[in-house]
Order: structure tokens, then C-alpha cells, then sequence
């Protein structure tokens, strides 16, 4: 039978997705090629040629095998945070050891458990598109496996039932070898019930994820959210691991628009800012991010797509104002990245942006969201005036900050990687105490320049930091300034920052994406996820700061080249599914629930609640039309019963209609007919309905005159009167014409009289059983 | 009292399996609903996600309990539209014959217009069924039906003792498609299947040798008819053949005759089943029931009536003790059923009378007796060979191949006889 045949395939598939599904979710692609490979390996082996398979002690002893390895990589490793991973592994490898097993009830319930256990691992591992896209696949497939489990568990269990107890020593089987029985066109109606199955299981999942309660705002304002995974952090931690994220996912792409309305690419990057870290915890060796506890602004964007200024009060801008439009690919966040100082913002639909009046940073607050912004545009300036910075930051100039730094022993390299600048550099005199601001910011700035220029020329980048050990006692930054010299952007921002602030020179270091990766064709900026980037900031005025990156451009340049591949052309689209993911299901929290429910019923309301109001309106002014006065009301009262009572009766009488017909079979017969039917043959309807009642239900089976003549052997009074219906129906059924009794009354008064000589003989009937 | 034996008649039983006429019973069957083991496994595990979803912001935990949760819901309404436009019949459940299997049909019918139903099993669940000596030997099942399909299944029982098994109540069941619920549709209709006796190979030599020779063995029949040897013959009647023309007696007198050829026919047996004894004046040895040498002894009476019908023999059952209808001596299928639906029907509770129930003393037929504990040869006639019930194991070939190849020269089982059959 191809339907039993069908369920080991769904059975290897079943745990060939969760497999794959949970590798996903790790992003651990060696896991995901072994597993591959090994899983049609397997299907090779038990489900090729030979069909073998591994006795029980050889596959438990690679379970055994499995639980050890990964028991011993995790104790060795000690990182409680992958705990979850080394279930997670084990359960991939049990599995496999699984699939080259003997298939047994247990071993299948075994893999079927396994499987979705391995998912809901990797649920907790990962909220990637891809793994989502796989979670759903493997709903399907594991809903097509479940039903062919039954059908192949039963067919196993009928089989058995036919066989002798003996059977192992030989014994002859007693019942014949089963035959399955199978009715037309299983197969495409299996598969239409597999289909209907799973719509019903998304449909139904589809409101339970809606309506599920959630007491967290998991993509909220204060939260983090789903954009916390893409390479892009709001705090930098230097142990957190050896690598940073090299994926070439497209996460949006950035327009530069000049006065003139025409797109171009800048001389420089261009950096987009996404969080401002101002203090450094040496005992967690991370940068913290600034948030001003107070004077944030929040600005509501109009719905027409214009500009809302984002300064407090008006502001005079002197000089070009120049574009940025911004277009979410993949990248959903409640972060709004822009380039330093905006000066308005425009959204695709209206949004309440905060803005820091310390960092200038931006963040999307809207309450009553249902999803994620998708596109915005930024005003800005590329040299933003005085009275811009100052309308921005509300005179909340942050004077005294980002001066100092913890660890003490910088300050002596600090001071000797200054003396070792080149005199190229040509630095203005050091500040004194008597020196102006003026004075100390120009000092400032061109110190910045210069250790950034020193460490671009003297220090190593590099992306893979397991060449370079953790000095237990020793603070990274400490280590990348004396020992290796090495390390990613965040240990040049982190290294800059703290020789800046070691030789009192406000600073800070800032966190986003740079975009360095221009599309001709398209005009514009392609930011990845490898793009995320940290840089440092100087202060260069009251409320002016200056952007200074210490990481050698040509090796984030060389980077991207080297990583880049043909693909590249295709990820959009996957971006954009991704977006969509991430916005609509990753960050769906309480928040997008109350703006539904809140839309839902304001939706109720105007739909319903107005037209109510419309037509009591309607009513009231037909009244005065017609002069109803008080009575009015009774009268609509009137005629809204009178209509709902005929729609009733309407109702009655088509379901007694499709009654009839279902009783009377008259599917084949032709409109006249059957409609003749309708009319004269209710009365044997009637007649079983009386019957029923009284505890006589024809079988479905018999025909009327065989239920006659049964009943006539029970109850003769009985049998006699439904006989008499029964031939009664007969005539008029197959007679062809209306029948007429004898007395000349019409066809309905005699098909009364045959009902009450039925009643009559059930009535008969029935006494002596309330008798007895 | 054994039921559907009707004490009173002393016709036929009938065979209540044939023409079976269904009593009342409910058009719509009957529906339940129980959650299975794996179903309340599940359930747990649901919750346990549920509430994990719950106090974790983790969006795809909460997507995965709700494809859970949809999987129960879904499950209960694919079974529930699945079983609910089902329709099932026992179809004809006829005789049986213990330590044969016995073969229930059922007809099942799915009036929907739209959904197919799959993994049905159907199963007898009333408590008299089981009582009655009906052992489940295999279940009928039913991988699909289509909508509007109808389609039969049979499921196999084993019948352990003969008499009437009654059958009450059957149910159509599923776990289909997730095994989390099990519905279940009952259906009633009680019906009555007749249990004839078991029947034993015996040794072919044996009834050949008690009927050889004696005046139940082959030979010339009174009758004229058939093509075998010369008859007679008569006086020609318009219609003869002219093949049957007897020309040189034609050509001696003159007259038209025809000649009348005989018919052989076959051995006759008459077995006579002795249960005048009732069955606590029967005589048994230590361990040995009284009543199971009863039953044996219609064992070896149902096994003798196979051996004469396989071997052509015309053959008649008698039954003393007990009322039993007169029966012709006869050969065939249908009357080889109705002896064995006879012995199917005995019932050993009741009062046993007087008298041998012996056709006409005219009759030329071996008899033989058969009796439970012992011989008792005044209730036959003289010639007539003894068996009690205690031989049945003797008599069995033990082989079990069918008979016909019995070497002549074999000597029969110990056989009790009397009168002219003394000498075994």
C-alpha cells in the first residue's frame, strides 16, 4: 500500500528538518553538514538495497557515546549560557544513532519526540527567519509524518492481531493474513486531508499566537529586541567571544540625497549612529551606554510623510541640508540609525521618535504599534551649525563628561603612545589650566586624529581573536594597547576612548554601521550585518562632537570584499521576508496586542456603532415623516418581528425541505419531479418521525417495507400502519401521480389519515409498556 | 438453556445467521470520545510549553506551543467530521464451527460529500459476545473510506464452544490522525451466529469397513433410472428413447418395450446420537466431566456425518433422548448443514425423553450409535455398531490429512459393537 510505504520517508524527513532546523538555529554549519550527510547516510543503509540496520547494542552504544562527548565538551568549555546547545547537540546525535536503528513503535516514538524536542531547543536558541521558515516546515511535515504513523501503527497492529501467540516458535496462524481495505482514491484524498490538517493547525496556531497573552514587551521601547542579534550592540562587551559576526545579510540600505535632489556617494563612509557608550565597568570589561534620565524628547511624526523637526523650538539652518533616506531590509529594531545631528525626521507612517538631547541618538517609542517602521528619512547637515547642535541638545551640553577612565595604568601609555607621535602630526601646544575651550577642544581633536592615524599605522586588524589569549588579571583594552596590538573595531574604539580620556580629552565611543558599500546602479548604500561597527567621538564644542574612527578603512573595505560572493545580489529578498519575520512575528508583545485590540475596537465602533446610529437616525425621520408620533417605535417593533419571524419560517421550511430531500433520496430526479415529491411524500417523513419518537427509528438500512414487516412481527397493530404507509409512499414515489382515496378526499387528507391511524397503533403500542 | 435453541419445536433450527433480520435499532449511532494515553502525554507537554511561552519573551516558543495546541483542536475536529458521517452494518454473520474461523463482515458506509474517513477499527465490545464462546482472533480495520464510499471489513473469531454466540453491539473506533483522541461510534445490532460443533478427521477405513458388505454398502437400487446395469422391461410409454427400445423383443412379439436400466446408490449411515442418559446419570472415571463427554460425543457424531458426506455417502442423523425433527437419508452439502446446525442446537439442559428416534425399522442403512459414557445396545438395532465418546481421540486421524488414502489393510480403531458387527 503507498500510504504505509510513505510514512518512513516522512519519518527520515521529520527528523532530517529538525536536525537541520536546530543546526540553523546554532549557526553551526559543520553540525549541519555531518548531520546531513550522516541522516542519508542512514536512509541509504536501512532503506537501500540491503536495508540493514544496526543491531540495538551497537545503536545504544552510540547514544551512550553521544551523551558522553557532548557531557565532556561541556564540562571542559563551563559556559552554563551554551547549556541549552550541548542538549541540543546530544539530542542531533542521538538522533542520528536513531536513524541507523532498528525501526521498532519505541524507536519511532523515540525520533518523534526527539525531533520536536530538538526544535523547541533551537526555539531557544535562535529567532532567525530562516529557523522560523524551518519550524514551519517541519509543522508540516511532522503533521503529514503523525498521520501516516497511525495509519502505519495500525495496519502493524491489525497484522498482529491475525497472527498466533506463537508465532515466534512457528505457530499456524488461525485468522487469514490480513487484507487491507482500502476504498477509491485514497492517496490525493490523504493527501487533501494532510493539506486541510495542516491549514487547520496554522489557522488555529495562527490565532493562539495572536490572542496568547504576554506580559513582556519583547521588541518594546526599553527592550533590546530582535535587532540585538545582528552584529549591532548597545554595549560592548571585550570577552564576550573571539569573533564578531562576518554574515553578509543585507540589513538596510542608505540614500544619500543632496539639496539638489540627486542621490550621491560620499567621499567618506558614512556612519550611522545607533547607541552612545559612556562609561567603562572595568570588573565586567564593557562598555555601558549614556541615557539622559531626563529632557528626552519625543517628537510624533505626521502622517503625510513631511518632516517633523526633531530640535526643540524653531531652528535657522544656514548651510546645505542634505537627505538620508533609510530602507529596512531585514533589520527590525525600535533603534533609528542616523548620521550625527539630525535635524527632522519623516516616517513611512506615523511614529513617535524619542531623541536624546545628550547623544542625539534616536529610538522609535510609538505605543501603538503593530509592527516595525519599515523606511524613514533624516534631515541633516553634514557640518551642522552651532545653533543647530544647540536647538538639538536643549543646552544640555554635558560638560565635565567622558573625561575620565578607570584603570590607572593607561595613563602612562597614553601618555608615551603621545610622545611617540610623529612630529608630522604637529600638534598644537598642550592646554594648561588658563587655556580656553576653545583651546583645549582644538588640542583635543587633533590629539584624536593623531592616535588614530598612530593605531591605524601601528596596530593589527583582525577579526579572530583566538590568536590572542585572555590575560587572566589583565584588562582587555590594557592587552590590546601594550601586549597584542590587535583586535576588531570595538578594541580600537575601546583603545582610542580610553587614551582620550586618560589624557583628559572628552570622549565616547559610539556603536551603529558603517556604510562603505555603494550601489552604482541602485544609488545607494548596502548596509550588512558585518557592517555593524564602533568608533569614538571627540568632543569638539559645547554640544559639537567629532567623529573619529581609529580603524584602518582598508581593512573593513578588504573585509567586505573578501566575504563578498554572488549571492549577494539575491539576499534582498530574503531580507525583506526577514524584516517581515522579524517585525511581524519576532517582536509581536503586549504592546502590538493592545494596539490590535484597540484598532479592533475603535474598528467595531465606527463600523457599527455609526451605522446604528444611522439607521435609529433613519427611523426617527421616517416617523416624522409619516406622522407616527409615540407609536412609531411599536411599529418598527412590529415590523421587525413580523420580518424576523417570516425569516425564521423561511429557515424552518428550507431545512425541512433539505430534510426531505435527504430522506426521500430524490437526488436524481427532475426539478418537477422532485419537487412534486416534496410536496406529497412529507407524510412519510412524518411517519418516521413518529416512529423515532416512539423508540422505533428505521434503520437506515431497511427499506420501509422491510421496517414494515419487522415491526409487523413485534407489534402487529404497529407494522400494519407503517405497512400501509409504506405502500402509500410506494405509489407515490415510483406511481408517478398524486394519490386519491377512495372516499374522494385529496392526497393530503389521506396521508393524515394514515399518520393517525399510526399514532394510533404507537399509542396502542405503548400502553402496555407504561402498564408494565 | 442455551439460547436460540427453541425447545418447544422439534423443526430445524434455523440458521440465524441466514435472512437475518435486523431488530430495532437506533438510526444514528451512539458517539463517545476518550483521550488516549499518548493523548494526556501530550496534553502535558502542551501545558508545560504553554507555560514556558508564557513567562519567556521568546516569540517562537509561543508559536511552536500554539502549533501544538492547534494539533489538539485539530484533532478533534479531522476525527470528528472523519466518524460522524459513518454508517455501519454487520453484514450476515453465519454459522461458525469451533476451532474454525469464524468471519464477521461489516459494511461500512461514509455518507459525507467531502471527507474520507481513515484508520477505522471495528470491534464487537458487548460482554456477551465474549460470553458466548467467541474469542477475537483478529480485528477488522479499514485503512480508508471515501466520501460516499462504502467499503466491507472483516474481522476474525475464534469459536470455542457449540450453541448460539450472540452478538450485541459493535463499535467503529479511531485514533485518527494524531492518536491523541479516540472516537468511537457504537452501533447496535444484536444477532444470533450458530456454532456447529467441531469436527475431527476420522480414519476413513473405519466407516468403510462398518458399512462394507452390510446392507449399508453399495449396490443395486429398487429403482429404475440412472445407465448402469439392466433393470427390466416394461411396456414402451410414448417419450422413450429409442435407444431404450428393446428391438429383439420387438422383433420377437411384436411389441413395442423399452428397457429400464438401474441406478447404484450409494452406502447409507444413519448415526445415532445417544444423550438418553442425562448427564448426571452419566458414568465418568476420576478427573473426566460428565458434560464434556457429551460434547464429545457430538464431536464425533458431527465427525462422522463430514466422513459420510466426504466419502458420498447418504447419511442421516438421529438423536435419542433429546426432540429432534425426522431426517431422510440424504447426501449433499445442505444436508450435511442441517444436521450439523441440529447438532449445533442441542440442548443438553434440558429433560431427556423415551425412545431411539430411529426412522422407519424398514429402512436399509448401517446405524451407528454413539454414546457418551458407555455402549448400550438396547437402544439400537442389532447390527448396528457402538462408539462411545471416550474413542473420539482413536478414531482421529492423527495425521489430519484428508482421508481417502486409509490403507486397506489397517485395522479399525477399538470399536464396541453388538449383534452381527461383533469382531472389531
Amino acid at each position: 500500500m503507498t500510504l504505509l510505504r510513505q510514512y518512513r520517508l516522512a519519518s527520515f524527513l521529520q527528523a532530517l528538518v529538525a536536525m537541520v532546523a536546530f543546526s540553523i538555529a546554532e549557526l553551526d554549519f559543520g553540525m549541519l553538514f555531518t548531520s546531513v550527510v550522516l541522516a542519508m547516510l542512514s536512509w541509504y543503509a536501512t532503506e537501500g538495497p540491503r536495508g540493514r540496520t544496526l543491531p540495538d547494542w551497537a545503536a545504544n552504544l552510540l547514544v551512550i557515546a553521544a551523551i558522553g562527548w557532548e557531557a565532556f565538551r561541556f564540562l571542559a568549555t563551563g559556559e552554563l549560557a551554551d547549556a541549552m546547545g550541548a542538549l541540543g547537540r546530544t539530542m542531533v546525535w542521538i538522533l542520528l544513532a536513531k536513524l541507523f536503528a532498528r525501526r521498532t513503535a519505541s524507536e519511532e516514538r523515540q525520533r518523534f519526540a526527539l525531533s520536536t524536542m530538538l526544535v523547541i531547543a533551537g526555539c531557544l536558541q535562535s529567532v532567525q527567519f530562516a529557523f522560523g521558515l524551518l519550524i514551519i516546515v517541519f509543522a508540516c511535515v511532522s503533521i503529514w509524518s503523525a498521520m501516516l504513523w497511525r495509519l502505519a501503527r495500525s495496519a502493524e497492529e491489525a497484522r498482529r492481531s491475525r497472527e498466533p501467540a506463537d508465532a515466534a516458535k512457528g505457530g499456524e496462524a488461525f485468522a487469514p493474513p490480513l487484507e487491507i481495505v482500502v476504498g477509491r482514491r485514497a492517496v490525493p484524498q490523504f493527501r487533501g486531508l494532510v493539506a486541510a490538517s495542516v491549514l487547520a493547525v496554522l489557522g488555529v496556531g495562527i490565532g493562539v499566537f495572536i490572542l496568547f497573552p504576554r506580559f513582556a514587551d519583547i521588541g518594546g521601547t526599553g527592550g533590546r529586541g530582535p535587532g540585538a542579534t545582528t552584529g549591532f550592540n548597545e554595549e560592548i562587551r571585550l570577552r564576550r567571544g573571539d569573533r564578531i559576526t562576518e554574515s553578509r545579510r543585507e540589513l538596510f540600505t542608505v540614500r544619500w540625497i543632496d539639496p539638489d535632489g540627486s542621490s550621491r556617494r560620499m567621499l567618506r563612509p558614512i556612519l550611522l549612529r545607533g547607541a552612545v557608550l559612556a562609561w567603562y565597568d572595568p570588573s565586567g570589561e564593557r562598555w555601558v551606554p549614556m541615557r539622559a534620565e531626563v529632557g528626552i524628547r519625543t517628537v510624533r511624526t505626521p502622517e503625510d510623510g513631511a518632516f517633523a523637526s526633531l530640535a526643540r523650538g524653531a531652528v535657522e539652518t544656514t548651510g546645505s541640508v542634505s537627505t538620508v533616506d533609510i530602507q529596512m531590509r531585514s533589520y527590525a529594531t525600535d533603534t533609528i540609525f542616523s548620521v550625527y545631528a539630525p535635524i527632522a525626521i519623516a516616517t513611512s507612517e506615523p511614529r513617535s521618535v524619542a531623541i536624546d538631547p545628550a547623544t542625539l541618538v534616536l529610538r522609535d517609542v510609538s505605543r501603538d504599534r503593530t509592527g516595525r517602521y519599515w523606511s524613514y528619512s533624516l534631515r541633516v547637515q553634514p557640518q551642522p551649525s552651532a545653533e543647530v547642535l544647540a536647538a538639538l541638545s536643549s543646552g544640555n551640553s554635558t560638560r565635565g563628561a567622558y573625561v575620565t577612565f578607570p584603570i590607572e595604568e593607561i595613563r602612562p601609555i597614553a601618555e608615551e603612545i603621545l610622545a611617540s607621535l610623529p612630529a608630522s602630526a604637529s600638534l598644537p601646544p598642550r592646554p594648561v589650566p588658563s587655556s580656553t575651550d576653545a583651546e583645549r577642544a582644538l588640542w583635543g581633536r587633533e590629539v584624536a586624529r593623531a592616535v588614530a592615524a598612530y593605531m591605524r599605522a601601528n596596530f593589527e586588524y583582525t577579526t579572530d581573536l583566538s590568536r590572542f589569549p585572555r590575560v587572566e588579571g589583565e584588562d582587555p583594552i590594557l592587552s590590546f594597547l601594550t601586549r597584542y596590538r590587535a583586535g576588531h573595531c570595538e578594541y580600537f574604539a575601546s583603545g582610542l576612548c580610553a587614551v582620550l580620556r586618560s589624557l583628559g580629552i572628552p570622549s565616547r565611543i559610539v556603536t551603529g554601521f558603517i556604510a562603505m558599500e555603494y550601489d552604482e546602479s541602485a544609488g545607494n548604500y548596502i548596509v550588512r550585518e558585518s557592517n555593524a561597527h564602533a568608533w569614538v567621538e571627540v568632543r569638539t564644542g559645547p554640544n559639537a562632537w567629532m567623529p573619529v574612527d581609529a580603524t584602518p578603512e582598508e581593512s573593513l573595505a578588504e573585509l567586505q570584499e573578501r566575504n563578498r560572493s554572488f549571492m549577494d545580489g539575491f539576499r534582498w529578498m530574503y531580507g525583506s521576508l526577514e524584516f517581515l519575520w522579524n517585525s511581524r512575528v519576532v517582536s509581536y508583545d503586549a504592546s502590538v496586542q493592545s494596539t490590535y485590540a484597540s484598532r479592533l475596537q475603535s474598528g467595531w465602533r465606527d463600523a457599527v456603532g455609526e451605522r446604528l446610529e444611522q439607521a435609529l437616525a433613519r427611523m426617527r425621520a421616517i416617523a416624522l415623516d409619516l406622522s407616527l408620533g409615540r407609536a412609531g417605535g411599536a411599529w418598527f417593533a412590529t415590523i421587525a418581528i413580523a420580518i424576523s419571524t417570516a425569516l425564521l419560517a423561511v429557515l424552518i421550511v428550507a431545512l425541512r425541505r433539505r430534510r426531505l430531500r435527504a430522506r426521500l433520496r430524490v437526488g436524481g430526479a427532475t426539478r418537477a419531479e422532485r419537487r412534486r415529491l416534496l410536496r406529497e411524500a412529507a407524510f412519510y417523513v412524518e411517519a418516521l418521525d413518529l416512529l423515532a419518537r416512539a423508540g422505533f427509528a428505521k434503520p437506515a438500512h431497511l427499506t420501509p417495507q422491510a421496517w414494515a414487516a419487522e415491526l409487523a412481527a413485534r407489534h402487529p397493530a404497529l407494522g400494519t400502519a407503517f405497512g400501509a404507509v409504506a405502500e402509500r409512499l410506494y405509489r407515490v414515489r415510483y406511481g408517478g401521480s398524486e394519490e386519491v382515496s377512495g372516499e374522494g378526499r385529496s392526497g393530503a387528507d389521506s396521508h393524515q389519515s394514515l399518520l393517525l391511524e399510526l399514532r394510533s397503533a404507537i399509542r396502542q403500542n405503548l400502553q402496555p409498556r407504561r402498564a408494565d | 438453556m442455551q439460547p436460540g435453541f427453541s425447545g418447544a419445536s422439534i423443526d430445524f433450527p434455523r440458521d440465524p445467521g441466514h435472512n437475518a433480520r435486523v431488530p430495532v435499532v437506533n438510526d444514528i449511532p451512539k458517539r463517545r470520545t476518550r483521550v488516549v494515553r499518548a493523548g494526556l502525554i501530550y496534553a502535558t507537554v502542551v501545558l508545560a510549553i504553554g507555560i514556558a511561552a508564557g513567562s519567556r519573551p521568546n516569540n517562537l516558543l509561543v508559536w511552536v506551543f500554539a502549533c501544538l495546541l492547534a494539533a489538539l483542536v485539530a484533532s478533534g475536529i479531522v476525527s470528528g467530521w472523519m466518524l460522524m458521517p459513518l454508517r455501519a452494518i454487520r453484514v450476515e454473520p453465519r454459522r461458525g464451527r469451533v476451532g474454525e474461523p469464524l468471519l464477521v463482515r461489516y459494511e461500512i458506509r461514509n455518507t459525507s460529500r467531502l471527507f474520507p474517513a481513515f484508520d477505522l477499527h471495528v470491534v464487537e465490545t458487548d460482554s456477551t459476545s465474549v460470553g458466548s464462546g467467541l474469542t477475537p482472533a483478529g480485528e477488522a480495520w479499514v485503512l480508508h473510506v471515501g466520501p460516499g464510499d462504502r467499503v466491507h471489513a472483516e474481522a476474525v473469531f475464534r469459536p470455542t464452544r457449540r450453541g448460539t454466540a450472540r452478538l450485541s453491539r459493535f463499535e467503529v473506533r479511531s485514533t485518527f490522525p494524531f492518536d491523541l483522541l479516540q472516537k468511537t461510534l457504537v452501533f447496535s445490532q444484536p444477532a444470533d451466529v450458530l456454532i456447529h460443533p467441531e469436527i475431527r478427521v476420522l480414519r476413513e477405513e473405519i466407516l468403510r469397513r462398518v458399512t462394507a458388505g452390510g446392507i449399508g454398502g453399495q449396490r443395486i437400487s429398487g429403482q429404475a433410472g440412472g445407465s448402469d446395469d439392466f433393470f427390466g422391461v416394461r411396456e414402451y410409454r410414448p417419450g422413450d428413447s429409442v435407444r431404450q427400445i428393446a428391438w429383439k423383443r420387438l422383433a420377437g412379439t411384436g411389441k413395442l418395450a423399452s428397457i429400464e436400466r438401474s441406478r447404484s446408490v450409494p452406502p447409507r449411515v444413519r448415526v445415532l446420537l445417544d444423550l438418553s442418559r442425562a448427564t448426571a446419570a452419566l458414568r465418568v472415571g476420576e478427573g473426566e466431566d460428565a458434560r464434556a463427554l457429551e460434547e464429545d460425543a457430538i464431536v464425533l457424531a458431527a465427525s462422522f456425518i463430514a466422513l459420510a458426506d466426504r466419502l458420498g455417502y447418504e447419511y442421516a442423523l438421529s438423536i435419542a433422548g433429546l426432540p429432534s425433527p425426522p431426517v431422510a437419508l440424504r447426501r449433499g452439502h445442505f444436508h450435511r448443514e442441517k444436521l450439523m446446525s441440529l447438532l449445533a442446537a442441542l440442548d443438553l439442559e434440558r429433560p431427556r425423553t423415551a425412545g431411539n428416534g430411529l426412522a422407519a425399522s424398514d429402512e436399509r442403512s448401517t446405524v451407528i450409535v454413539i454414546h457418551a459414557d458407555r455402549a448400550e445396545t438396547s437402544i439400537a438395532p442389532q447390527n448396528a455398531w457402538h462408539f462411545t465418546a471416550r474413542q473420539l481421540a482413536q478414531l482421529t486421524d492423527r495425521a489430519g490429512r484428508p482421508s481417502g488414502d486409509a490403507s486397506e489393510g489397517a485395522q479399525p480403531a477399538a470399536v464396541a459393537t453388538t449383534g452381527e458387527g461383533a469382531a472389531a
